[in-house]
């Protein structure tokens, strides 16, 4: 009979075998009740996700100037689909988030539970301990903080956001490992975050830098030859923390390094946490939402009913977490709890006068400092600490003092355990099916199609300049308008000129303008005196685009006045409701020289030789990496190499 | 074995009936409106 908590060492290969695919069935369960019909054929546009078909690996690595944002997450969409259809990678994407995330957590719990051994924790086939895995698993991809970066389109710092229990356990062997195996574990468990890019890095840095430092080294272990070998010291592990990272981050960091850009202080109050439940923001942050954005607020997320039974979630889990921390010690407890604490800190910072003012003055100094502007992406360190301790409350539950057996007490534990586990799912309702079909997939229009193949098949040099002046758009192809950038500004193999200013409107019904950061799209602005209500120029002149550099304009939006019909010397290639294609005469067009620069690939062939070294010398990857010991604590073997 | 696993079933099932509940109420009391402006559309509204 099998018993509710399970202390015993029953279940065998088939509960071995339940411990290991049980995290990522908890993981893909979520992405499919999350995504829905966003996993459906076609293409899924809203705010900052824009998926195109053929995205095109030289447009993304010559990119724009400014600050690389779309490194590398772009660039390994564009390699993946060169061999497989842009809408089943993106599905891929979306759905690696959840699976990964969900994983990564549910396999942190045994993890935990094991550093007491097997009498003071779980076996992993128990039914208390795969429902505390499941639990973790399940409450870290799906929370507000998930919800509102989806809703923003935020794909890759969710990418990111998913590797952090990962990096986590990694970060915490390197106490207990040598320092070599240590470090090519870290680079594995850094995939999403090298993938998601500059703001997953960051976050990855916060979450796990004080486990890092923080981790228990006085722990030895075993060689396969019987050498004992104890972890490295505090400053060995914040070094080869930092190399990894560095290892990871090269792709984008060198460009920005180099760039010379600057990132505008008004992002401060733009991007600043907001409330978006009755408990205002300190409390909107601690049930993980607060997003700046309003429109990327789950459906019924800041109902009081909803958000009060939601905060009661969150007391429980941070419950969870001091019980399970007084209990078992684990070995990442007080790093992540550090970070989860700064973090906290962190985004709170922008929600006040003078948090605004310290970081935009921060950000004036060197825009370095700019990723701080969303505070919200930094309550990640407090998602997992949450999910971390709804696990230890439902291992509680099934009884971590209770006797043998399956009485009715037990059972009773159980059946509750099982609604604890999906109760995330029940607060946050707006979160499935694809956020209550807000996540829908689209089509191209057949004429979006035609002027890529045009811009494609033209063999005459030149940038296409995309109007209207405006980054954001309005497609209704789903049948409703959904916010999303304009997809033109990756469609085209070529560098496109578009306005990367970002406009965020506030209560009063006023609007901060962040400045964009290409400066080339700034000359091209002060040439053409957009109207800054329609986002269009008065008239269009070939000379004047040529000497800009411009072949081809393209109109991606329904508008008005149609004044390229009055204008001498455009070619009018292709035209729909909402997409037109101009092209400007070759003899006008002074185009500049499309490189593609050497440091972004100099540092993204070091970042993929590290991960294929990291991955080679384990002869595994991120799927089959194994948190926990085989065998009780102090007695997992280290393959010298 | 039975047992547990009926247990599982009325656990997940309360919180299947929750969840149906929860969501209608969603459902009724939200009116999610995309911030749009008449010609340009802004990144977000706070």
């Amino acid at each position: 009979m099998a018993s509710a908590h399970g202390d015993g060492a029953g279940g065998g290969a088939a509960g071995r075998w339940t411990a290991r695919l049980l995290p990522w069935a908890v993981g893909l369960f979520a992405g499919v009740l999350a995504l829905g019909p966003a996993l459906g054929p076609g293409y899924v546009l809203r705010y900052d996700m824009v998926f195109v078909p053929d995205l095109s690996l030289g447009t993304v690595l010559r990119g724009a100037d400014g600050f690389p944002r779309a490194i590398p997450s772009d660039a390994v969409v564009a390699v993946l689909s060169s061999v497989l259809p842009g809408d089943v990678v993106q599905s891929l994407a979306l759905l690696a988030v959840f699976a990964v995330g969900g994983a990564g957590a549910a396999r942190l719990v045994p993890r935990a539970w094991y550093r007491r051994g097997p009498a003071g924790g779980p076996h992993t086939g128990a039914v208390g301990g795969q429902l505390a895995s499941a639990a973790a698993g399940l409450a870290y991809v799906w929370n507000p903080f998930v919800a509102e970066r989806l809703l923003l389109g935020q794909w890759a710092v969710l990418l990111g956001y998913a590797g952090l229990p990962w990096v986590v356990g990694a970060a915490a062997r390197l106490a207990a490992a040598r320092p070599v195996a240590g470090f090519a574990g870290l680079v594995r468990a850094l995939v999403p975050a090298a993938v998601g890019g500059f703001s997953s890095v960051v976050l990855t840095a916060l979450t796990a830098g004080p486990v890092a430092l923080g981790a228990d080294g006085a722990r030895e272990v075993r060689t396969g030859a019987g050498e004992a070998v104890r972890g490295g010291r505090w400053w060995v592990r914040a070094g080869l923390f930092a190399l990894a990272l560095a290892a990871v981050s090269l792709p984008w960091l060198l460009p920005s390094l180099s760039s010379g850009a600057d990132t505008d202080p008004a992002g401060a109050e733009a991007f600043a946490a907001r409330s978006d439940t009755p408990f205002g923001v300190v409390g909107s942050l601690l049930l993980l939402g607060g997003v700046w954005n309003s429109g990327a607020v789950p459906a019924g997320y800041g109902e009081p009913v909803a958000a009060s039974v939601r905060l009661v979630l969150c007391l429980v889990a941070l419950s969870g977490w001091v019980w399970w921390l007084c209990r078992n010690r684990p070995g990442f407890g007080t790093g992540l709890s550090a970070a989860a604490l700064m973090g906290f800190a962190l985004a709170l910072l922008g929600a006040t006068g003078p948090g605004r003012e310290l970081l935009a003055w921060l950000i004036a100094l060197w825009p370095g400092f700019g990723p701080l502007r969303d505070g919200q992406l930094y309550v990640a360190p407090l998602a997992l600490v949450q999910a971390l301790g709804l696990g230890a409350f439902v291992r509680w539950l099934t009884g971590g003092r209770a006797p043998r057996g399956a009485g009715t007490g037990v059972l009773w534990r159980v059946g509750v355990a099982v609604f604890a586990v999906l109760l995330p799912v029940v607060v946050l309702p707006g979160l499935l099916w694809g956020a209550g079909e807000r996540l829908v997939p689209v089509r191209y229009p057949g004429e979006w199609r035609a002027a890529q193949a045009a811009v494609a098949a033209d063999d005459r040099p030149g940038a296409v300049l995309v109007l209207p002046w405006n980054a954001y758009r309005g497609p209704d192809w789903s049948g409703r308008p959904v916010v999303v950038l304009d997809p033109a500004t990756k469609l085209f193999d070529r560098r496109t000129l578009w306005n990367d200013d970002l406009v965020v409107g506030t209560p009063g019904g006023g609007s901060v303008v962040v400045a964009g950061e290409d400066a080339r799209a700034d000359r091209v602005a002060r040439v053409l005196e957009p109207d800054p209500r329609t986002g269009m120029p008065e008239r269009l002149d070939a000379g004047a685009l040529g000497a800009l550099g411009v072949r081809h304009v393209v109109v991606s939006a329904p508008v008005d006045n149609q004044f390229w019909s009055e204008s001498e010397g455009l070619a009018v290639v292709v035209e729909g409701p909402d997409m037109v294609l101009l092209r400007v005469p070759e003899q006008h067009v002074r185009p500049d020289k499309a490189v593609i620069p050497g440091l972004e690939v100099t540092g993204g062939l070091v970042t993929v030789g590290a991960i294929i070294w990291s991955m080679a010398r384990s002869g595994s990857s991120l799927v089959f990496q194994r948190f926990g010991p085989s065998a009780g604590p102090g007695a997992r073997k280290e393959i010298p190499k | 074995m039975i047992k547990v696993i009926a247990a599982c079933v009325i656990g997940a099932a309360l919180a299947g009936g929750a969840t149906f509940v929860a969501t209608s109420l969603a459902t009724d009391s939200t009116a999610t409106a995309e911030p749009v402006n008449e010609t340009l559309y802004n990144y977000g509204d706070r």
